[in-house]
This record gives structure tokens, C-alpha cells and sequence, in this order.
């Protein structure tokens, strides 16, 4: 049976870079960084007290009896779903609701509500515990709310695998699609990391960058030879996504086709990626996909900028694109969005769709010295404008080993050229 | 400052609540206020009436003065209790 396909047909994104698509391509276009110094009160005990948070007041958006419900990482997922299907400009009254899901990606999920319950118990010594405790800090709050806001009646999954976790739940919402299962779905991936116990874990784990002493905002440096580690950042991105025909017959406009999904496990070791389970992806996505290695016009890389990924990812690059892989665009937006763990990798695919529009390809920022090891085409310092792309890939790696790759492709090329 | 004035001041200063709709006939599904919500409500009075809530929470509450009437116990019960001598040993746990 030849899988059905999927159109992207709804973006939205909440994020360190802006909180609408247009903002979001601006600040790529321009390199512009949303890495800073946190709040004071959370700079005295952290050894590198920054981060990329998104200028957000949930209370601004929401109703205030519904606000306290919901833990900022709920409040930042369900502002840009709203985006994506405003911009898909679908009409649930006229849907099968009982055909249309959401897939949700999240790491953390409410990291704030834990935190403040913690603190509650431990650091007051009070037993008056928020009674909204459980149902704000449960990680698939998110896609139960974005399930209750438009009234979806099949499946609402949330997906935790760490940085790939939203990735992942995008690519399995295209998967049910191309079976038949569902015809719409809200997919994509949230998280809120910037509470004081979540920041200082991952401190204690030696993976977050060092503070850049004179700039702040250069802290994050994937690929380069003094990279240091990731930042952590705060957001969410959403995507619609349809049954092809589903979107045509509606008049839809169509971003991308969503036409590639690579998921692998690395099953070696819990935090050093592997240049075997990271290839191994980007094969299965270009399998799925039926795009030869050669129409990758773009690859927005995983790019933490820690010692270990950047390497790693540049040869599992060389292994799956051998000598073309050196004139292939590469580049790590998480130099100016930092790492927004479970939803970063629905960030990424949302950006790569924008390059295949936009006929853009972002910089990787902060990369003054070279890694000798770091060879490829990373886009250094500034954004390519004029570049036609036919397919771009986007990577997410994470902690456990769970590889996800997704693969876009022109919407605006010869339509059924894969069936 | 009556009971209802100082609930009315809590509703709109944590809850968002415009003053105009606090009457005390107002029913508290229609404020938007669910079971959890009135469970959040109790640690605010006990905070704004200096009162504690003894074991669980009160159910049935369903109108602002429902809940006028229940912290006007509350503080009637902290009264005769002061009374009697076993306010704080009482009262705290």
C-alpha cells in the first residue's frame, strides 16, 4: 500500500527568537540572539546563570481562573497551537473530530509546578500544597489541553525522549496519517526548563555553557573549538499536519510536504551519542522519504554545542552523505534559541520548513573558531538568502539515545512525484 | 470591613474576579470557581482571616455567601475556642 502523504499545512511557534513565524524568520535572518542573563533571583546560585527565555505572560493571554490551571509549559503550547491553526485555517465544524489527534513533545513537562511544590513542602516546611499540582505538572498536560481547546476526539499522545521527544511526536503524527488512522493532527512540542531546580540539575550535570563574559548573548557556540555546552531555552512549536489530499480538497495552503521520518536508538550509552545511531536515522528518514542524498539542500543539525554531539553528529553526517556532505548547508540554530530540550526539535522542523519557503538558510552563530574536527558547511556568522531548496532534513539526538529525523520537502515542486 | 468585603478583595486580587460580579447571592460555578479552585480559596482564607480549617474542607459550598457564612464560623469557632483557652495549642498541628 502506498502511504498516504502528509502536508504541513499550520505553523506557530512561541519562542527565545519571537512569538509568531514572522518574528521567528526575522530573528534567523538577522542572527539575532535570545540567550541572556536570567532574573537576578536566579543568578546568584548558578554558576552560569543564563538561558533563552521567550517573552511570554501567559497571564496576559488566559483567562485568570484558567491560568492557575496551567503550568507555563501548557500556556506556552496551547498559544502556538493557536497559531498553527489559525494559520492552517482549518474549520473544525466542517472535520471528522473523531479523525483529527495531537501529538505532543515534551521533556520536562510542568517543571515550574514541581518546582513551586517543592518548595511549598521542603523549603517552607508548608503542607498547603497547590491543589493544581498533579493536573498542571503531568507531562501530558499540554495535549490534553490542546485536545479539550478544539475538541479532538482521537488520539492525544504525548511523547518524552528527551531532546527528540518532539520530533517524535511529529513524526509519528505524519505516520498516522500516511496509515490512514487520522487526517489531521496538531503536532509538535513544549517544555518550561527555566525554574531554579531544573536549571541547577542540569548544571550539576556539567552540560550547560559557560556564561560568555562579554557578551552574553554569544554564550552558545555548537561547532566551534571553544564551544562549552548548551543553553537551555524555553518555547513551543506546533505544526498542522494533513492528509494531503485533505488539504487540497479544502484549498489549504500548503507550507511543505512532510515526507520523511528516521527513528533509531542508539542503545549504547545514556548520554554519549553515537555516530552509528545518529546515521542510522538520517537513513531511515531519507528511506521514507525516497529523496536520494543529493536533493538535501539544508540540514538544520541537533548542534548542542557540547563536546560530544558536535563531533558525533559531523561524522554521522560525512558517513550518510560521504563527500557532498562538505557543500551541504549545516547549521545549528540552538546558537541563538539555545536547547529547548523536548521542544526543540519541533522548533527546528518549523525552521527548516521556513528555509524551503523562505529560500533562506539560518547561520550558526558564535562559531569564531573552528573545531578541526567540525568540518563541514556550518553557515557561520550570517544567514544565506537566494538559496533554492528542493528537501531540507532536521536532526534532534538526545540523552537516552533516542534518534529522531524528520524531512521536509517543497511544497511548490511536481505534486505525486513520489507515488 | 465585613467578611463579604475581605472574600471580595481575595476573589479579585488572586482570582482575577471583576468586584461587580462578587454579589453575595453569585453562584461559584458561574465565577468559574471548580471544586480545586475552592480548595486553593481555603488556604487564602485561612491566610485572610487568620482562621484554620479544620480536617477536610467544607463541601456544598455553592453561592460567595455559602462561603461568607462558612469563615464567619470559622471565626466564630476561633472565638470560643480563644475562650477557652486552646487557641494556638489547638489549632496548630
Amino acid at each position: 500500500m502506498i502511504p498516504r502523504r502528509v502536508a504541513v499545512t499550520g505553523l506557530g511557534v512561541v519562542s527565545p527568537l519571537g512569538n509568531s513565524i514572522e518574528a521567528l524568520t526575522r530573528s534567523l535572518a538577522e542572527g539575532r540572539s535570545g540567550v541572556r542573563r536570567l532574573a537576578p533571583s536566579l543568578c546568584d546560585r548558578l554558576r552560569s546563570p543564563i538561558g533563552a527565555p521567550a517573552d511570554f505572560d501567559g497571564a496576559a493571554i488566559f483567562e485568570p481562573a484558567r491560568v492557575r490551571q496551567l503550568d507555563r509549559v501548557t500556556q506556552l503550547a496551547l498559544a502556538a497551537a493557536g497559531q498553527a491553526v489559525l494559520d492552517a485555517r482549518l474549520d473544525w465544524s466542517t472535520e471528522r473530530l473523531e479523525r483529527c489527534g495531537t501529538f505532543v513533545g515534551s521533556g520536562m513537562g510542568g517543571a515550574e509546578t514541581t518546582d513551586a511544590g517543592y518548595r511549598t513542602i521542603y523549603a517552607e516546611a508548608s503542607d498547603r500544597v497547590n491543589p493544581y499540582t498533579v493536573l498542571a505538572a503531568m507531562t501530558t498536560a499540554p495535549a490534553s489541553w490542546i485536545s479539550i481547546e478544539y475538541g479532538l476526539l482521537g488520539a492525544s499522545l504525548t511523547y518524552s525522549t528527551a531532546c527528540s521527544s518532539s520530533s517524535v511526536a511529529i513524526g509519528e503524527a505524519a505516520r498516522r496519517i500516511q496509515s490512514d488512522d487520522l487526517d489531521v493532527m496538531i503536532a509538535g512540542g513544549a517544555e518550561a526548563p527555566l525554574a531554579f531546580g531544573v536549571l541547577r540539575a542540569w548544571e550539576a550535570m556539567r552540560t550547560l555553557a559557560a556564561e560568555d563574559a562579554l557578551d552574553p548573548s554569544a554564550s552558545c557556540r555548537p561547532f566551534s573549538l571553544n564551544r562549552s555546552g548548551l543553553v537551555l531555552g524555553e518555547g513551543a512549536a506546533f505544526v498542522v499536519l494533513e492528509e494531503w489530499q485533505h488539504a487540497v480538497n479544502r484549498g489549504a495552503s500548503i507550507h511543505a510536504e512532510l515526507s520523511g521520518y528516521g527513528l533509531t536508538s542508539d542503545a549504547s550509552h545514556i548520554t554519549r551519542p553515537s555516530v552509528q545511531g545518529q546515521a542510522r536515522a538520517m537513513q531511515a528518514a531519507l528511506a521514507s522519504a525516497g529523496v536520494e542524498p543529493g536533493r538535501i539542500g539544508y540540514i538544520n543539525a541537533h548542534g548542542s554545542a557540547t563536546q560530544q554531539n558536535d563531533a558525533t553528529e559531523t561524522s554521522a553526517i560525512k558517513q550518510v552523505f560521504g563527500e557532498r556532505a562538505y557543500s551541504i548547508p549545516v547549521s545549528s540554530t540552538k546558537s541563538t534559541h539555545g536547547h529547548l530540550l523536548g521542544a526543540a526539535g519541533a522548533l527546528e522542523f518549523v525552521i527548516a520548513v521556513i528555509c524551503l519557503e523562505r529560500r533562506m538558510v539560518p547561520p550558526t552563530m558564535h562559531l569564531d573558531i573552528p573545531d578541526p574536527v567540525c568540518d563541514l558547511d556550518y553557515v557561520a556568522g550570517a544567514a544565506r538568502h537566494g538559496i533554492e531548496l528542493e528537501a531540507v532534513m532536521s536532526n534532534s539526538f538526545a540523552f537516552g539515545g533516542t534518534n529522531a529525523v524528520l524531512i521536509a520537502e517543497s511544497a511548490s515542486r511536481e505534486p505525486g512525484r513520489r507515488a | 470591613m465585613s467578611t463579604l468585603d475581605t472574600l471580595q478583595d481575595i476573589l479579585v486580587r488572586d482570582y482575577g474576579l471583576p468586584r461587580e460580579r462578587l454579589s453575595a447571592d453569585a453562584r461559584l460555578d458561574t465565577l468559574g470557581m471548580d471544586s480545586l479552585s475552592l480548595l486553593e480559596l481555603m488556604f487564602k482564607i485561612e491566610d485572610g482571616f487568620h482562621v484554620k480549617i479544620p480536617g477536610d474542607p467544607p463541601t456544598g459550598l455553592r453561592t460567595v455567601q455559602d462561603v461568607v457564612a462558612y469563615i464567619d464560623g470559622l471565626i466564630a469557632d476561633r472565638s470560643v475556642q480563644a475562650a477557652a483557652g486552646v487557641a494556638q495549642s489547638g489549632a496548630k498541628m
